[in-house]
């Protein structure tokens, strides 16, 4: 921290604000100003075309009462079960179960799983969709094993619509996970399982005494991207189910998306998405407390 | 069009925006200038050559196989007899277009001619905000109003405000015919020993046969919803009477979703879809498989728009056939359509001359028989064609339906937001997610909430 | 440590379960890509399908479109991010805190909460339907990403280097570009990589920014065709693969940077 200031030419004191200005500026006009602005548009009632009439804070108990957009957020909290909950079990379990070993090859394992995080969101749901299909490979894959029973048009089914994106969610994720869990892991010094095992401790007591606790950075660093992911979903949803069945699959973004430039109710859109942007922001600060008081 | 950003342009947006901030200004309050000033007959020029180097960008919904080829080869047509027009296509499936239309429509670089629904959920919203140009003073000009009878203006007309549908202004004009009929596979229906069903109880007995032989009786896919509002108004035809429909789907006082004819009609979906009538799994099933599905065999019958001719046409042959809706209550073979998608001029065109006589010329008489031969169906002049296999059997469906006076809207015209509430309460009530009284309550509720009655 | 045989097939076991789900859905649609696009149609290893695509679905524009917003997405803010991350990592200013955590802030504000108001804002002054409007948004949120990374970048640079290079006279401008950026380049690597792959795949902001075809880019590109190519699949296939290859092969080559930078940067 004392690196600053100093005698050095050009006096970096104030040569600073100099350095932060293009930054400032455009973060200031295409963040900030645009955030001011949903924020008071989401006062108004306002089809996007005519004249605004003051709304007060009529938008935002609609978001609380309309079924339709309370329910878009009850999507996402289920989303959250499948994008983040689900893959970071999963990679602490597997993670733990590997952690005995060094092995080999390593290195394309994490290429490979890495990979659907990369993959544009509109590529993986034309591939899901296809997978989801009456007759695509998952009902195929069914029938074959006997289970006709279980075939069904995932994604026109009401029960089982909002499962089939969040099972998307668990794809892309996983792989995260796993990769950053064998990361940390790899960190741990070895000597302290093989002290614990001297000691005569079972998987169970290792994994809560020595795995879970050097893996809280890494817990905190999944389960943040995979919230907001969750929170966040749009492409997916616009492009496999446009929130059908019914309503079963809408999710804020879309709602957000839907309501300001379909239905022509922008106040309605800003307020959502004032909301969601509060939901992340409490979901971000929350996991990161959680983990950096368990770093202590 | 900006393909290269300069500094002077984001120092301009800068400090445009910090005047915005600084405005506060309340969201849309200074946005009264009025785009869309109706041109008088007088000043409509009706000679395009004279327009001097124009770009028409165009934005269309015409991507099944009829409707590509005859909108292709109009605009090849139209370019090589104006080369002073360039013609821009962009092609949307009808859903994408509905999606972005709103946003491209209110935007100051619209596009000079788009296909815009002729409901209330898009154009009457457009109109009441100013976003379309009225056609009057452009049909003067061209003679729109001898070429088109008052049945078609009416369909694509509304009141400035955008309250009134069905008279005022003209803001687009249809290419085609359009109804949602019966089709139905000649091949299984003769082995079955049947024919085409001409009323519900026919119908009804066809379905049972066909199931017992173990046929899919109706193919259907309804997972882009909007073809879930053709599968019940298809029903809905063969249980209440035309006045009904047509106050239901124009969004006219004096009828009510909760008659008894309607709840027959609603009844009647849920028992055919728990008697296994349609295709399993139905809302998962996109529309183009579905279509598919029935062309290779799978499905009786296909209840389907006359925007598949040509695909069904090359798929299946002489083996398709198409008739009106069974007769139902009304004894009358009722059958939802009008016109398809019109073409209206975006008020923020920079090129509404040019436009004018673009979709003069794709709705002219060499217009008409271009696109029959592409295998659609004209909306006028369709008696001066010459047609074989299932495109006859439509032709004669259309006309059928015009003279018998059995056209009834589609349902989702009523209400600027029925779209959204129909197809979603549709594929409820299908789904068995809501019975009957949930299903029509909710289309009441906002029939009469819009209606006032 | 020792591990039996066993447990050791038992990992690998599970590592390959896992990379084969992984990898299954990219499969299916390089196999749908090449399968023959008639209806029951049958052969194998159909790569006209990719022409097909690349004409029918207009994917030389929207691929190049992609392209040049990606350019300018990342161009710009890799630059206003190096120097607003070198203030802030290795200068005292006054405010430089509050200012860091107001930027901060920005990486968790969602597009969501921006686009509409900013569509509306921008079409007031006739800036939708440019590139403007596509490209400065994302400008603005990557910088804010940018600069935090940058930050912790020159904040870990080594001190007796900055100071060496100040005994030798060189000014802090001189000390930026000629010895902390090349000394940074894995840093710097990283980031671009980073905002590229955002960029690439972006879809919210475009899809509402710009309705002119000339300015969308190939992920809209891409789903526009799906709904418009009403029979097969084969060409939808061959179209996704178009679209995903760029951001694909830039990983297999870069993918300790991909990894890395998606670990690290988790703020995001």
């Amino acid at each position: 921290m004392a690196l600053a200031a100093g005698r050095g030419p050009g006096e970096p004191r104030r040569v600073a604000y100099l350095y932060i200005l293009p930054a400032l500026l455009v973060f200031g006009l295409f963040v900030l100003v645009p955030l001011a602005r949903t924020a008071q548009f989401s006062l108004y009632e306002w089809n996007g075309l005519g004249a605004a009439s003051w709304a007060g804070l009529e938008n935002y108990r609609a978001v609380f009462t309309e079924p339709q957009l309370r329910g878009a957020f009850v999507h996402a909290l289920v989303l959250v079960v499948f994008y983040a909950v689900i893959p970071v079990t999963l990679g602490l379990l597997l993670a733990a179960a590997m952690s005995r070993a060094v092995l080999r090859g390593m290195g394309f394992f994490r290429v490979v799983l890495f990979l659907p995080q990369v993959i544009p969101m509109v590529v993986v749901a034309i591939a899901w969709r296809q997978i989801y299909e009456p007759n695509g490979p998952l009902n195929d894959v069914l029938r074959f094993v006997g289970l006709d029973a279980l075939a069904r048009p995932w994604l026109g089914d009401y029960t089982w619509a909002l499962p089939s994106v969040g099972i998307v969610g668990t794809w892309v994720g996983t792989g995260l996970c796993l990769v950053l869990f064998l990361a940390g892991m790899s960190r741990v010094p070895r000597e302290l399982y093989e002290a614990a095992r001297l000691d005569g401790a079972g998987p169970f007591r290792e994994f809560r005494a020595i795995t879970l606790p050097s893996l809280r950075g890494e817990l905190a660093v999944a389960l943040t991207l995979t919230v907001i992911a969750a929170l966040k979903t749009f492409d997916l949803v616009y492009v496999m189910t446009s929130g059908g069945p019914g309503t079963e699959t809408t999710v804020p973004s879309y709602q957000v998306y839907n309501n300001a430039f379909l239905l022509g109710r922008v106040g309605t859109a800003t307020a959502l998405a004032v909301v969601l942007t509060l939901l992340l922001f409490v979901a971000t600060v929350a996991i990161n407390r959680v983990g950096e008081r368990g770093q202590r | 069009m900006t393909l290269s950003i300069t500094r002077t342009r984001t120092g301009l947006a800068a400090a445009a925006a910090v005047a915005l901030l600084i405005g506060a200004c309340a969201p849309g309050s200074d946005n009264d200038d009025d785009a869309s000033s109706a041109p008088s007959a007088g000043d409509a020029a009706t000679d395009p050559s004279e327009l001097g180097d124009v770009t028409l960008t165009v934005w269309d919904q015409e991507v099944r196989e009829g409707q590509t080829e005859q909108i292709e080869a109009l605009n090849a047509a139209f370019e090589e007899q104006y080369p002073n027009i360039t013609i821009d296509r962009v092609s949307r499936s009808t859903d994408d277009l509905r999606t972005t239309l709103r946003l491209a429509l209110s935007g100051d670089d619209a596009p000079d001619v788009v296909q815009a629904n002729n409901g209330r959920p898009e154009m009457g919203q457009y109109v009441a905000s100013g976003l379309l140009t009225p056609l009057d003073g452009y049909a003067e000009a061209y003679g729109w109003f001898d070429r088109f009878p008052e049945s078609v203006r009416a369909l694509a007309s509304y009141s400035e405000d955008g309250a009134t549908f069905g008279d005022g202004d003209l803001y687009g004009l249809p290419q085609m015919g359009e109804i949602v009929g019966l089709y139905y596979n000649k091949t299984k229906l003769d082995a079955l020993g049947l024919e085409p069903p001409q009323t519900t109880d026919d119908f009804v007995a066809v379905l049972q046969a066909a199931q017992a032989a173990g046929e899919v009786p109706i193919q259907f896919g309804n997972s882009e919803p909007w073809a879930g509002i053709h599968e019940f108004g298809f029903i809905q035809n063969q249980f209440s009477d035309a006045e009904t429909i047509r106050n239901l789907g124009f969004g006219r006082p004096g009828s009510s979703w909760t008659s008894e004819d309607n709840v027959a009609a609603a009844d009647a979906t849920r028992e055919w879809v728990d008697a296994g009538y349609f295709v399993d799994g139905f809302n998962g099933v996109n529309y183009d498989s579905a279509w598919q599905a029935f062309a290779q065999g799978t499905g009786v019958f296909f209840v389907g728009g006359t925007w598949l001719v040509a695909d069904l046409t090359s798929a299946m042959g002489d083996t398709v056939g198409f008739v009106l809706p069974p007769a139902g209550a009304s004894g009358q073979h009722l059958v939802t359509g009008g016109v398809s998608i019109p073409w209206a001029i975006p008020a923020n065109s920079d090129a509404k001359e040019a436009a004018a006589a673009y979709i003069d010329f794709i709705t002219n008489s060499e217009a008409m028989t271009a696109l029959t031969e592409a295998g659609n169906l004209p909306v006028i002049e369709a008696d001066q064609q010459t047609t074989t296999g299932l495109q006859s059997e439509v032709f004669a469906a259309w006309a059928q339906a015009g003279e018998e006076d059995l056209l009834v809207p589609y349902l989702d015209y009523a209400t600027e937001t029925f779209y959204d509430t129909l197809t979603v309460a549709v594929q409820n009530l299908m789904a068995g997610q809501s019975d009957t009284q949930q299903f029509l309550d909710t289309l009441e509720t906002e029939y009469s909430a819009a209606t006032g009655s | 440590m020792m591990i039996s045989r066993g447990e050791r097939l038992a990992n690998y076991a599970v590592l390959a379960v896992f990379a084969v789900l992984a990898v299954y859905p990219v499969l299916l649609i390089l196999q749908t890509a090449l399968s023959n696009d008639q209806i029951g149609g049958g052969g194998s290893f159909h790569f006209e399908n990719f022409a097909d695509a690349w004409d029918q679905g207009q994917f030389g524009s929207y691929l190049r479109t992609s392209i040049i917003v990606a350019v300018l997405v990342v161009g710009l803010s890799t630059l206003f991010s190096v120097l607003a991350g070198y203030a802030f990592g290795t200068m005292r200013f006054r405010g430089s805190e509050v200012l860091f955590y107001v930027i901060l802030l920005g990486i968790m504000v969602p597009a969501e909460a921006l686009v509409i108001a900013l569509y509306f804002d921008l079409r007031e002054l006739g800036l939708t339907n440019t590139l403007v409007a596509i490209v400065m948004p994302q400008v603005a949120q990557s910088t804010a990403f940018g600069t935090f990374w940058m930050r912790a970048y020159f904040r870990g640079s080594s001190r007796e280097v900055v100071e060496a290079a100040r005994l030798d006279g060189a000014g802090h401008w001189t000390t930026l570009w000629r010895i902390l950026v090349p000394m940074g380049r894995p840093a710097l690597t990283t980031m671009v990589v980073l905002v590229f792959m955002w960029t690439w795949n972006e879809f919210l902001i475009p899809l509402i920014m710009a309705t002119d075809e000339s300015l969308r880019t190939a992920p809209l590109g891409l789903a526009f065709f799906q709904g418009q190519y009403t029979s097969g699949t084969a060409l939808l296939a061959a179209g996704a693969t178009l679209v995903a290859l760029p951001v694909v092969v830039l990983y297999l080559f870069l993918q300790r940077h991909f990894i890395r930078g998606m670990v690290e940067g988790a703020v995001k």
